[in-house]
């Protein structure tokens, strides 16, 4: 590993104006193409392709959730063309690159110049990788495609502020992204740098152990804060501020590294229910998915969001193997509840999909209270989708941890 | 009448009592009524005592077992619908079958119209609408709901998408109204009691009054008794669901709450919502799931709530700024919700509800009692049973799904299930056929034009 990284922007004197039209066609290509799955077939299973393509999410996935999901196929073909062509990727088809590629245009045209030292690429893929292993991939959000896939969440505008900020920053120095921050780009050319170390070796036949100390230093010193970072953040999480998540979720702090934010489950629900946290359940889980509620639940023999997560975040189950993991268990507050008020009411009982609510006569009470059978219950949260009180629900699903049944 | 009594007398009288108190028994009325007797000019004629109980027929004791000699019950009454059962679906069934053209007898246990509705005190019409606001609850229903909004006191939250919450006697006056309007005939104080069946066909009812034990023939007999106790009787297939027995009060001087010292201590739980009457509220009890058919149960769920509602009531007293607020009543007939549910050739479906289907033979559409789903069609078979004919249910007891009973038994939904009952039974006799033969094109249309909402 060696030298800074090479800078992806096209060098205006090598590649020739022919050559660099036909690539700009295919980038722009592939940024239509990329929209237009994200938003026109956000139903199917398609969208999970962008995000999957990218070889250090596929590799950040695999340590750390320790799975082989079929998709990271796609992602390691990509890292695997990167050993002999280092960021053809990143060239021919990255949509954010293209993005960010022509706001830096902008950029020089208007003036600015690009940034001199200051290349964190490297030790973003030293920590996350490090990290990964250890259950928690730090920076794996840093991802260009998952930033550009969770720009269109929708319904929650703040989806968007990622690629804006990294936008303003190409502005401000040009090239600023790709060249010298982007993680995929970064991990593409520790691919590459290894290849050609390898092919070094087998063709020399000259020592292995070359690399400077300095290098070394580098590679331990990131590899150590990656684990401590980790470390730190499994210890330090807190379970009382855990969100319900969707389906299939990984342990709370896991998910909170493993997720890219690329959206696709919030965009794949045909009901609408996951949304993206935006800082409610804490910092470290901004623009992560969390379920609400308030009008839809999630459908029994739904399993939308698993099959578009790209990261291994979110375990593909079943719709059996969906009941039999709870994504939470409701509670019942009396003093909202209209049985406590003696009204009328059966709706969550009613719409209980796995008929496990009953209404127990209480003598001491003298009223109905609700009770819920965690045999049943797989906190699919129609309950408190039909729960008719306002503005807050007596019904409400919480995090199987937090429920004191859980 | 006992300032029409002079003091000699009143004196006299009060002697003699005096005087037998000791010996165990008491001249006290008869000589009260001798006295209202001499002074009023009261004529009470003497009545055959044979005209309601013969002891004839008097049950006797066989080999220890009780047994009533078989017996001819006298014909009070014949008709061409019998509704049996003066509740939300009944009087509803009685005023559209009698509009459809046919003969109609209403027979009702109570002295007054409404059952749960009015005797329950249940006022809120919780049902009506569904998601959105739209109002389902449409026919003759709404047009009580119309002729009440005329009336002074008579019906609140009469606005598009709330639930409104009417007067009990508002409600019963209405009813009288309408029924002596169709030209209904009617009898009170009759308790159905049994059907009248040859071979599958229900050809009237028995019913018990102070009159004694009486049949009226009918062609067609409308199960609007709630408990099915009708086609029950008739043979036809049903369940028997244990569900919650409640009882409503109601409780007034809610706007004499001190509101400054009820800042003090947490509001009372049980304070009702508001009623017609200005600071009346009226109260709901879920009461536990028990059957509602069993006579030691009912009696228990009687004493057992009143009890606890007049405690309550104290407890609410208690509480700063609420010491004024006093128990009005509660109400005269216990909240029964569901018993006997008909087994008939189609049911009310939660399934159907979910997915919205829409039936060939609708003949209703209920609504949302918090307004948080979409209407849900009756299909005409729900209140057809399987095996018996010329008899339907209508009301809280037609064919269903646990799921939807909670929907089924609310008000609203027993005016539209009475609604169709009452022209299906009318348009059976017009054709002559029997009920599960009926066109139902022609029942749609009738319906239609009494303004019922069919989808």
């Amino acid at each position: 590993m060696s030298g800074p990284a090479k800078p992806n922007r096209p060098s205006d004197t090598t590649e020739n104006t022919g050559h660099r039209r036909i690539r700009w066609i295919v980038r722009g290509i592939c940024l239509v193409a990329a929209v237009v799955v994200l938003l026109a077939a956000r139903q199917t299973r398609w969208p999970v392709v962008i995000p999957a393509m990218s070889p250090f999410i596929a590799a950040c996935s695999i340590l750390a959730t320790r799975t082989f999901n079929v998709i990271a196929v796609l992602g390691l073909a990509v890292g695997f063309i990167a050993f002999w062509r280092a960021r053809w990727f990143c060239r021919w088809v990255c949509p954010l690159g293209f993005c960010a590629d022509g706001v830096s245009r902008m950029g020089r045209r208007c003036g600015r110049k690009p940034a001199k030292r200051l290349s964190v690429g490297r030790w973003i893929v030293l920590l996350t990788l490090a990290g990964a292993c250890l259950g928690y991939p730090v920076l794996l959000w840093l991802d260009p495609l998952a930033i550009f896939s969770g720009t269109f969440a929708f319904a929650a505008w703040p989806a968007i502020v990622p690629l804006l900020t990294l936008l303003a920053l190409s502005f401000m120095w040009p090239h600023i992204w790709c060249g010298r921050v982007c993680p995929l780009g970064a991990f593409q050319d520790v691919l590459a740098s290894l290849a050609r170390r390898i092919r070094r070796r087998t063709s020399e036949g000259s020592p292995p152990q070359r690399w400077s100390l300095p290098v070394a230093r580098r590679t331990v010193l990131g590899i150590g804060a990656g684990a401590a970072l980790a470390s730190t953040a499994r210890l330090a999480h807190r379970p009382a501020s855990r969100p319900v998540r969707p389906p299939g979720a990984i342990d709370e702090p896991g998910l909170l590294g493993v997720c890219i934010r690329c959206g696709n489950c919030i965009r794949a629900c045909p009901t609408r229910i996951i949304e993206p946290s935006l800082g409610r359940h804490g910092v470290a889980s901004l623009l992560t998915p969390v379920l609400q509620f308030r009008e839809n639940y999630c459908l029994v023999d739904c399993t939308k969001c698993m099959e578009v997560c790209p990261s291994g975040a979110l375990i593909r189950l079943s719709a059996e193997g969906k009941a039999s993991k709870p994504i939470g268990l409701p509670e019942v507050d009396m003093n909202v509840c209209l049985l406590g008020a003696d009204r009328e009411c059966a709706e969550c009982r009613r719409w209980c999909p796995h008929e496990a609510i009953r209404y127990v006569w209480s003598e001491s009470e003298y009223t109905l209270i609700p009770q819920i059978d965690p045999q049943k219950c797989t906190g699919c949260g129609a309950c408190e989708a039909v729960c008719p009180t306002k503005p807050k629900k007596a019904i409400v699903v919480v995090p199987l941890a937090d429920s004191p049944r859980g | 009448m006992d300032h029409r009594m002079n003091r000699r007398d009143c004196l006299r009288a009060l002697g003699l009592s005096g005087l037998t108190a000791g010996l165990g028994w008491t001249a006290a009325p008869s000589a009260r009524a001798q006295g209202v007797g001499e002074s009023s000019g009261f004529q009470s004629s003497v009545i055959d005592p044979r005209k309601v109980q013969d002891a004839r027929t008097a049950a006797t004791i066989v080999d220890g077992k009780v047994i009533q000699p078989q017996r001819e019950l006298p014909i009070l009454h014949q008709t061409d619908v019998l509704v049996v059962g003066g509740g939300s679906a009944g009087v509803v069934a009685a005023i559209a079958a009698r509009r459809a053209g046919a003969n109609v007898t209403l027979v009702e246990r109570y002295g007054h119209f409404g059952g749960l509705w009015t005797g329950g005190l249940v006022v809120l019409i919780l049902g009506h609408i569904v998601k959105g606001g739209k109002q389902v609850c449409q026919g003759i229903g709404e047009e009580m709901m119309r002729r009440m909004d005329k009336l002074d006191g008579a019906i609140i939250d009469r606005r598009p998408g709330v639930n409104p919450t009417v007067d009990a006697e508002a409600a019963k006056y209405v009813m009288v109204e309408m029924i002596e309007e169709a030209g209904v005939d009617v009898f009170l104080h009759c308790w159905g009691v049994d059907a009248i069946v040859t071979g599958n066909t229900v050809r009237g009812v028995v019913f018990e009054s102070k009159s004694g034990r009486q049949a009226i023939l009918a062609k067609i007999v409308v199960d609007a008794t709630g408990d099915g106790d009708l086609f029950a009787a008739a043979g036809a297939e049903f369940e028997h669901r244990s569900h919650n027995v409640g009882l409503v009060s109601r409780i007034g001087n809610l706007d004499r709450i001190d509101a400054e010292k009820a800042k003090e201590a947490p509001k009372p739980r049980r304070l009702g919502s508001a009623t017609p009457a200005p600071g009346v509220n009226w109260v709901n009890l879920t009461g536990p799931e028990v059957d509602g058919l069993d006579l030691a149960t009912l009696t228990r769920m009687e004493m057992n709530h009143r009890k606890f509602i007049w405690k309550d009531v104290q407890r609410t007293r208690q509480t700063p700024g609420y010491e004024k607020v006093y128990l009005v009543e509660t109400a005269p007939q216990i909240g029964v919700r569901i018993t006997r549910v008909l087994n008939g050739l189609n049911r009310v479906r939660l399934s159907d509800l979910k997915a919205a289907t829409k039936f060939p033979d609708v003949v209703g559409v209920g609504g949302a009692s918090n307004a948080t789903h979409g209407e849900w069609q009756i299909p005409y078979g729900a209140l057809v049973p399987t095996t018996v004919d010329n008899v339907l249910a209508s009301g809280r007891c037609i064919s269903m799904d646990m799921g939807m009973a909670d929907l089924v038994r609310l008000i609203p939904n027993c005016f539209v299930s009475g609604h169709a009952a009452g022209v299906a039974a009318a348009v059976a006799v017009q054709d002559h056929c029997r009920p599960r033969d009926v066109d139902i094109a022609k029942v749609q249309k009738i319906l239609r034009q009494q303004e019922a909402y069919l989808g």
